[in-house]
């Protein structure tokens, strides 16, 4: 039975993991998306559109964030 | 004739960094700890390194003592910023030249930063905590990218290790960030802060209008009365959760950051993480970005007048 609750918490913590990554990942994408297409319109905002992205990507980061602090609290912790 | 000889040349040195980059990547790659049991050849001593282990808690290096390393990392960057602050400011000049000039462009960036979204009057309130936030946050965050960190080893453990992975620094800062929040929302509005949270008035309207007879917009008042004062409550929900998604941004990137570093180092070892310490700086300075930034932004949302 011991081995059960090794199995569990290994395969826990690669699906909040991997399905965590999911929404970030998209998110991303859109956010990358919305500053190319920022930046074809308007070639001289450049900077402001470069900072903003950034700081929008680091948010939908987080949610992956997460994911990873609950991956590792299952692996070390639990 | 010349450009195309100076073009040639150029090519040349590319050619060459590329050619010295990846004889670097494969001679550390098979010399290391992994790369030598798939190639079947003998360990490089120097290059390898051991299986990257993950403790959550910070250790303490003194046994009998309880003194973590987190928490000697973090009087270290204190000691590093308050060092370059006393330095830098003990002879001021009115032409400031060299480290004056250094700490001068920093605090008149973090000046503006704050001062264009809260404005003059409360962008001077706003200044102290969340500039000392930023630094503190990215002076722990680039220390921890010195050599010795969590090398140097006493009666066993790391003497040194990023204050930013200790889940505790993370937390503090999350709950001096709400506090202070919660002051200025309170500073700015006095009592009348506290309707963020407990908004009973359409309610009371809806219920005089009722008791007064007028029972048609008394009851559609009703459910417009039961819905503010629910949403002050998710209000509360949502300023103590924000403590949390502060404290595990931090504490996640910092801590996914100083795995990553592990684990570069013990599948190409001196190649790869000299990339990654390189991610880790950018990642260290847009997370202190971040946790400033957000706290500014939730304590303009708290001292902005309603309607």
């Amino acid at each position: 039975m011991e081995i059960w609750s090794e199995v569990a918490k290994v395969i826990g913590a690669g699906l909040a993991m991997g399905l965590g990554a999911l929404g970030p990942g998209i998110g991303i994408g859109i956010l990358g998306m919305g500053a190319m297409n920022a930046l074809g319109r308007n070639p001289e905002a450049r900077g402001p559109i470069m900072t903003n992205m950034i700081l929008a990507i680091a948010f939908a980061e987080a949610v992956a964030i997460y994911a990873l602090v609950v991956a590792i609290l299952l692996i070390f912790v639990a | 004739m010349m450009s195309g000889k100076w073009r040639g040349g150029r090519s040349l040195k590319i050619l060459v960094a590329v050619a010295v980059g990846l004889a670097l990547v494969v001679i550390s790659f098979i010399g290391s700890s992994v790369g030598s049991r798939i190639v079947g050849s003998e360990p490089m001593g120097f290059l390898t390194v051991g299986v990257p282990e993950y403790h959550p808690a910070p250790e303490r290096p003194f046994s009998n003592l309880p003194i973590t390393n987190t928490m000697i990392t973090a009087w270290v960057s204190i000691l590093i910023l308050g060092g370059l602050f006393f330095v830098g400011t003990r002879n001021m000049k009115p032409i400031p030249g060299g480290l004056q000039n250094l700490l001068e462009l920093v605090v008149e960036a973090a000046a503006n930063f704050i001062e264009d979204p809260a404005g003059k009057e409360h962008g001077r309130w706003f200044f102290p905590v969340c500039t000392t936030i930023f630094l503190f946050v990215v002076v722990n965050a680039w220390v921890s990218l010195m050599p010795g960190f969590e090398t140097i080893r006493i009666n066993g453990e790391p003497l040194l290790r990023s204050a930013n992975t200790d889940l505790n620094v993370p937390a503090a800062l999350a709950v001096v960030s709400f506090c202070f929040i919660e002051y200025w929302g309170f500073k700015a509005k006095g009592a009348s802060y506290l309707k963020t949270f407990f908004n009973c008035r359409p309610l009371g309207q809806a219920l005089k209008s009722i008791v007064s007879g007028n029972i048609k917009a008394g009851a559609g008042g009703l459910l417009n009365g039961v819905v503010a004062i629910f949403a002050g409550l998710l209000e509360i929900l949502s300023h103590l959760i924000r403590m949390m998604s502060f404290t595990f941004r931090l504490f996640g990137n910092m801590t996914a950051g100083m795995i990553l570093v592990m684990i570069a180092a013990y599948l190409i070892p001196w190649v790869l993480p000299s990339l990654f310490y390189g991610l880790e700086a950018f990642f260290g300075i847009v997370q202190a970005m971040i946790f400033a930034g957000l706290t500014l932004g939730f304590a303009c949302a708290a001292v902005m007048e309603e309607e």
